[in-house]
C-alpha cells in the first residue's frame, strides 16, 4: 500500500470524510441529553436511531484507519498527536461504556425530559469535547513532529 | 473568470494576514481542524435530516419538527465552514487558485447552499409535509451535493493540478509576481514546483509529497524513496 499512492488517498479520503458519519451523528446524541437539539424525541429513541448510525461509522474508520496506521506503522508510533489521538478513542469508549452501565439504565424515567439528569449531561459533555479532540489531534498527526521524518 | 481572478487570488495569498497564517503550521492546523469541526456540524445535522426524510433514522415525529431543531446547528456548521474557508485559502491561495478540484468546489458549494436554502429547508420544514417522493428526491439530492462539496475539498490537498493542462510549466509571468509559483527547475535550478511533483507521482515516479507544515503552503518539498 506504501507503494500505492492512489489506494493510500482513497482510504484517506473515507477515513476523513467518515469523521461526519462518526462525530456527526454522535454530536446529535450529545446535543439532545444537553438539551440542545431533537428535544422533541425521547432520549431512547434518539440514541435507538442514531447509535446505529454512529456504530457504523466508527466501524469504517476502524478498519481504514488501521489500514492508514499498516502503511505507516513507524512513523505514527512516533508521532505524538497519534498517541493523544488513541488515548482520546479510548476515553471516548469508557466515556459511552459508563452512560450506558449507568445513568442510561434508568433512562426511563427521564427520557421525556427536556434536558437530561446531570450525570447524563455530564455524559454529553465529555463525549462532544473528546470528539472535538479526536479530530484536533488526528488533524495534527500531519504536522507534528515525528510525521515528516 | 478564472483567469480574471489571477489578480486578486495573488493579492489574497500576500495580505499580512496570508502571511500570518501561513508562517505557523500551528495556525494552519487550528484552520483545518475548525474547518473539520464546521463540517461535521453541518454534514452531521443535514444527514440525519436527510434520513429522516428518507424514512430511516428519527421518526416519531413529523420531518418539519426535527428539521427545525436542528437548522440553527446546521446554520452555525455552515458559518463556521465559510469564516475558516476563506482564512485557509488567503493563506494557500496560488496553490488554490492552481487546482480544478477548488473550482469544482466553489461551483458545487454555490450549487449546495442555493439548493440548501432555495428548496431543501423549504421542503424539510413544510407543514404540511411534502410528499415522501418529493422529500426522499430533495434528501438525495442534498447529500449528493454536499458530498460532492467535501470531496473535492479533499481533493484539492490530493491532487492540486490544473486538470486542463495537468504538469505543464508554470506561466512565468505569474511565477515573477508570485512567491508561490517557481519556475521549472531546469530553467531556475529550483526545486520542482507542486504541480510538477504531482504531475510526476501521477506518472508512478517514486516521489511523494511531504505532507509537511507550513512549507505546502507555498512549495512543496517532496521526497524520493
Amino acid at each position: 500500500m506504501r507503494n500505492s499512492n492512489w489506494l493510500f488517498d482513497v482510504t484517506e479520503t473515507i477515513h476523513s470524510l467518515g469523521i461526519i458519519l462518526v462525530a456527526g451523528t454522535i454530536m446529535l446524541v450529545d446535543l439532545r441529553l444537553l438539551g440542545k437539539g431533537l428535544r422533541a424525541e425521547p432520549v431512547s429513541h434518539v440514541v435507538a436511531r442514531i447509535v446505529p448510525w454512529t456504530l457504523s461509522g466508527f466501524a469504517l474508520m476502524f478498519v481504514t484507519g488501521a489500514w492508514l496506521f499498516a502503511s505507516e506503522a513507524t512513523k505514527l508510533y512516533r508521532s505524538p498527536a497519534f498517541r493523544v489521538k488513541l488515548i482520546l478513542l479510548a476515553l471516548v469508549g469508557l466515556n459511552a461504556l459508563i452512560f450506558h452501565l449507568t445513568i442510561y439504565r434508568s433512562a426511563a424515567e427521564w427520557d421525556d425530559v427536556r434536558i437530561a439528569p446531570l450525570r447524563a449531561r455530564i455524559a454529553g459533555w465529555c463525549s462532544l469535547i473528546l470528539w472535538i479532540g479526536i479530530i484536533a489531534a488526528g488533524r495534527s498527526i500531519a504536522y507534528g513532529p515525528g510525521y515528516d521524518g | 473568470m478564472r483567469e480574471a481572478l489571477f489578480p486578486f487570488f495573488n493579492w489574497l495569498g500576500h495580505t499580512p494576514l496570508a502571511e500570518i497564517i501561513r508562517s505557523s503550521a500551528a495556525l494552519i492546523a487550528l484552520g483545518e481542524i475548525i474547518h473539520l469541526i464546521g463540517l461535521v456540524l453541518l454534514a452531521g445535522t443535514v444527514l440525519m435530516v436527510d434520513m429522516a426524510m428518507l424514512g430511516f433514522g428519527i421518526r416519531r415525529h413529523p420531518v418539519a419538527r426535527i428539521a427545525a431543531e436542528l437548522d440553527g446547528w446546521a446554520k452555525a456548521g455552515l458559518v463556521i465552514l465559510l469564516v475558516s474557508g476563506p482564512l485557509l485559502l488567503t493563506s494557500e491561495a496560488r496553490k488554490c487558485w492552481d487546482a480544478s478540484f477548488f473550482w469544482i468546489k466553489m461551483a458545487v458549494l454555490v450549487a449546495a447552499i442555493v439548493f440548501h436554502f432555495a428548496v431543501y429547508r423549504r421542503t424539510a420544514l413544510a407543514d404540511p409535509p411534502a410528499s415522501r417522493i418529493r422529500a426522499g428526491t430533495v434528501a438525495v439530492i442534498s447529500l449528493v451535493l454536499w458530498i460532492s462539496v467535501a470531496l473535492a475539498g479533499k481533493m484539492i490537498g490530493i491532487y492540486g493540478d490544473d486538470l486542463r493542462q495537468p504538469g505543464e510549466p508554470v506561466d512565468l509571468a505569474a511565477a515573477a509576481t508570485s512567491r508561490t509559483a517557481i519556475a521549472p527547475a531546469s530553467q531556475t535550478g529550483n526545486p520542482p514546483t507542486y504541480r510538477q511533483v504531482s504531475a510526476n507521482t501521477a506518472m508512478k515516479t517514486k516521489v511523494k509529497i511531504q505532507r509537511s507544515a507550513t512549507e505546502d503552503r507555498t512549495s512543496f518539498r517532496y521526497q524520493a524513496r
